[in-house]
């Protein structure tokens, strides 16, 4: 579904010169510190079945948010390649980027990014508005996806009223708007207060379960990761530390890093969900 | 312990000179919170001169500034001052009288009634007068001049101690930014940068003592008014030339303003009053609700009874197209420099040129180019009206979230749809807040624009100004004050509450 193959992303005054740098085997630390280097992602490959859940984590600045930017293109990788069903992202045009952004992917951000001159309804309705649908239409998709995250008949408010978990849940509501098959989660429920974090992601995951959606969910939080992903990633210093389920990650950790990183976390007791290739199929 | 050696090794190698001073010194202060006395003779004497052979550069120009000043009171009280002067003239009037009166008892000799020898009694008299009190203000002048010599005295006196009680302390504060940029290099007492100091001392007081004992050498700047004729000549040239060059467009754009204005006239001024009054007065409640409502029927009764309303519209006219046309270029330019950062740039320092630019000097320009007249008016006023709305429309624009922007694009947002439907109506309030703006600055330019032919309630003022009418210049400024007002509120409309 999604296939990252040796993506890199790195900033500096000169990214060519950077990322040729950065791509020796032995790169020279003073080189990059004269190029002002950030090497936010460091030749991650990586692929995400159909209705797969993923979860990347690591600590801030290990490039998760970076990684995830690079499937939709909000940044453009420096070397590599991202596909999308077999289909090349890296090389459409701005209009076809557009659609496909549009059409079939959804994304939630940490911060909400909602619109503050506008109602919940618009906000939802937002990506169906650039889409160009008819604004009853627009609406009704917009109050049926409000029932969905169980904000019904708050439609008409305005967004900065709501409460930090109420905007994520609208922020939520946004990126299915236009039943996209792809989200892209940044670390959606980092802001928010425990208890009502530990209520999202039950909600999050029961609607995950119901839509099939393929997923992709950044987190610095191991216990979030373990608890709602099949899959887990595991960044350190933009470069993938190891990917495996929660279970392989604890019992087979890949160095020492891992261990360490995962040393305190919460096994989920037993999954009783199917796996996701089955629940895919069914 | 070790520490505290530590401490001491750096302030030895930061003193250079008598380090033990300043080890107990810097001790003391470091020692307690807030201002402890500390007094560093060496400093309170050598004044200037200390603070710059410590480097303490910033605090020498202020001190060496009070110490010049001082000089300058003393060498101008020693000269003399103003009483020099006033005692001259006494000088003067005193021989003059003395003539007088010689010249007078001589004709009261010949003959005590004729007119000629009262009148020259009478002036005698006057002239001793005026000499007395010539006298009087030079004797003043001269205690005064003794007054100055002690403020000059004191003020050396103040910044000597001053530089005493603050020595240790602005060195105490270099020290420790000396230690935490780790340079070894700039410490101690330097020899050549206290040469330089004492060599500032050693040229400016000579020459304002020089100055005061022969006035002469350097008392105006030998100005060159050859060079400023000829660059005066080459502007009127440059200006003359351009205003030929340009004299199509600048004929077609007048045209523009004329007939924009015309249109803008008629309907205010040549529409019954009475439909214009209902229909300003549905618009300001439509928009802006009752209060305002309430507001704009006030101001329009003002103008209407006390005989304005004509004018007002002429005002509102002319201000309204103005506005207009500033609004239009403006909000595009300023999305423009929210968007580009060097346009931004450039465009700043334009703005910054045309808002502090006295408004009478680029009338001088816009006189040759479009004339006299309402469409140089409009134009001087769209010069200084257009800023605000520019520079709020760039700072609405740069303060959207990026965030915001962001999720806009992963939805597959066009940057045309992000400008409309993300970016202007985001900035929407800062951008209504530059309108406002706008409108007023504008207002304010009726008077000047009145002054180059444009009609209306400015032209009032500016009779009121010419014939010191106070009264009527007062109504009238009241009548621009209430237009901007009720202008300024209807088009803020509701949400300004």
């Amino acid at each position: 579904m999604i296939e990252l193959e040796d993506v890199w992303k790195v900033f500096g005054s000169d990214e060519w010169a950077v990322l040729t740098e950065a791509r020796r085997a032995e790169p020279d630390a003073a080189v990059l510190k004269r190029l002002r280097a950030v090497v936010g992602v460091g030749g991650a490959s990586l692929s995400v079945g159909k209705g797969e859940l993923v979860c990347l984590m690591g600590l801030s600045g290990s490039g998760k948010s970076t990684l995830v930017r690079l499937i939709n293109r909000l940044l453009e990788p420096s070397a590599g390649k991202v596909r999308i069903d077999g289909g090349d992202i890296l090389s459409l045009r701005p209009k076809a980027l557009r659609e496909l952004r549009a059409r079939r992917i959804g994304m939630v951000f940490q911060s909400h990014a909602l619109l503050a001159h506008l109602s919940v309804r618009d906000n939802v309705a937002l990506p169906l508005e650039i889409l160009g649908a008819a604004r009853t239409q627009r609406e009704d998709r917009a109050d049926e996806l409000l029932g969905r995250v169980g904000l019904e008949g708050l439609g008409d408010w305005r967004v900065d009223a709501l409460s930090g978990g109420m905007q994520q849940r609208v922020g939520l509501a946004r990126a299915l708007a236009a039943d996209p098959d792809i989200l892209l989660m940044d670390e959606p429920f980092s802001a928010l207060d425990p208890l009502i974090r530990h209520d999202l992601q039950t909600k999050f995951m029961a609607l995950s379960r119901e839509l099939g959606k393929t997923t992709v969910f950044v987190t610095h939080d191991v216990d979030e990761a373990f608890r709602i992903a099949d899959r887990v990633v595991l960044m350190r210093a933009g470069r993938i530390a190891q990917a495996g389920t929660a279970g392989e990650l604890v019992s087979r950790p890949a160095d020492d890093y891992v261990r360490r990183f995962v040393a305190n976390a919460r096994l989920p007791a037993a999954r009783d969900d199917p796996p996701a290739k089955a629940r895919a199929i069914a | 312990m070790n520490d505290r050696s530590a401490r001491d090794e750096a302030v030895d190698r930061f003193a250079g000179v008598s380090s033990a001073y300043y080890r107990e010194a810097f001790r003391k202060i470091g020692a307690r919170r807030g201002y402890v006395p500390s007094f560093n003779v060496a400093a309170a004497l050598l004044g200037p001169v200390w603070l710059g052979g410590r480097r303490l550069w910033s605090a020498f120009w202020p001190f060496l500034i009070a110490d010049l000043l001082a000089v300058v009171l003393i060498a101008f009280a020693l000269a003399g001052g103003a009483g020099s002067e006033l005692g001259a003239r006494a000088d003067r009037l005193e021989a003059l009288a003395a003539t007088r009166h010689s010249e007078a008892n001589a004709a009261n000799g010949r003959d005590a009634t004729s007119a000629i020898a009262k009148s020259l009694t009478r002036s005698a008299a006057a002239l001793e007068q005026a000499a007395r009190d010539a006298r009087r203000a030079a004797e003043d002048a001269r205690d005064g001049a003794f007054l100055i010599v002690v403020l000059g005295g004191g003020l050396v006196a103040v910044a000597r101690l001053g530089t005493g009680a603050l020595a240790n302390h602005m060195a105490e504060r270099r020290f420790r930014e000396w230690r935490l940029a780790g340079d070894p290099d700039k410490a101690g007492f330097s020899l050549p940068h206290a040469a330089g100091a004492a060599f500032l001392l050693a040229v400016f007081i000579p020459v304002i003592a020089f100055h005061f004992g022969n006035r002469a050498l350097f008392d105006a700047f030998p100005s060159e008014p050859a060079w400023n004729s000829a660059a005066a000549a080459w502007l009127d040239n440059a200006i003359t030339a351009m205003s030929g060059a340009v004299a199509p467009a600048a004929t077609a754009l007048t045209r523009a303003i004329n007939t924009m204005l015309g249109l803008m006239e008629a309907v205010l001024t040549q529409t019954p009053w009475p439909v214009v009054m209902a229909v300003i007065l549905a618009i300001a409640w439509q928009l802006a609700g009752f209060r305002i409502f309430l507001l704009t029927f006030f101001a329009i009764s003002y103008l209407a009874l006390l005989g304005y309303w004509e004018k007002s519209m002429q005002t509102v006219a002319l201000l309204g197209t103005a506005a207009l046309i500033s609004i239009t270029i403006g909000i595009p330019l300023g999305v423009l420099c929210g968007y580009r950062r060097r346009v931004a740039a450039v465009v700043r320092s334009l703005l910054d040129f045309m808002q502090t630019m006295p408004a009478f000097v680029y009338l001088i320009p816009v006189i040759a180019l479009f004339g006299i007249g309402k469409p140089s008016g409009i134009i001087a006023t769209i010069i200084f009206g257009i800023p605000p709305v520019v520079r709020l429309t760039a700072l609405g624009i740069t303060s959207v979230p990026a965030s915001v922007r962001e999720a806009a694009v992963a939805f597959g947002a066009s940057r045309r749809f992000i400008l409309f439907k993300v970016d202007l109506p985001t900035a929407a309030p800062s951008i209504m807040a530059g309108i406002s703006q706008t409108i007023l600055m504008c207002l304010s330019m009726v008077v000047i624009a009145a002054l180059i032919g444009a009609k209306g309630l400015g032209e009032d003022v500016l009779h009121a100004l010419q014939y010191a009418a106070q009264g009527q210049g007062l109504l009238a400024g009241l009548a621009i004050l209430l237009c901007a007002i009720v202008l300024d509120r209807v088009v803020q409309g509701r949400q300004s509450r």
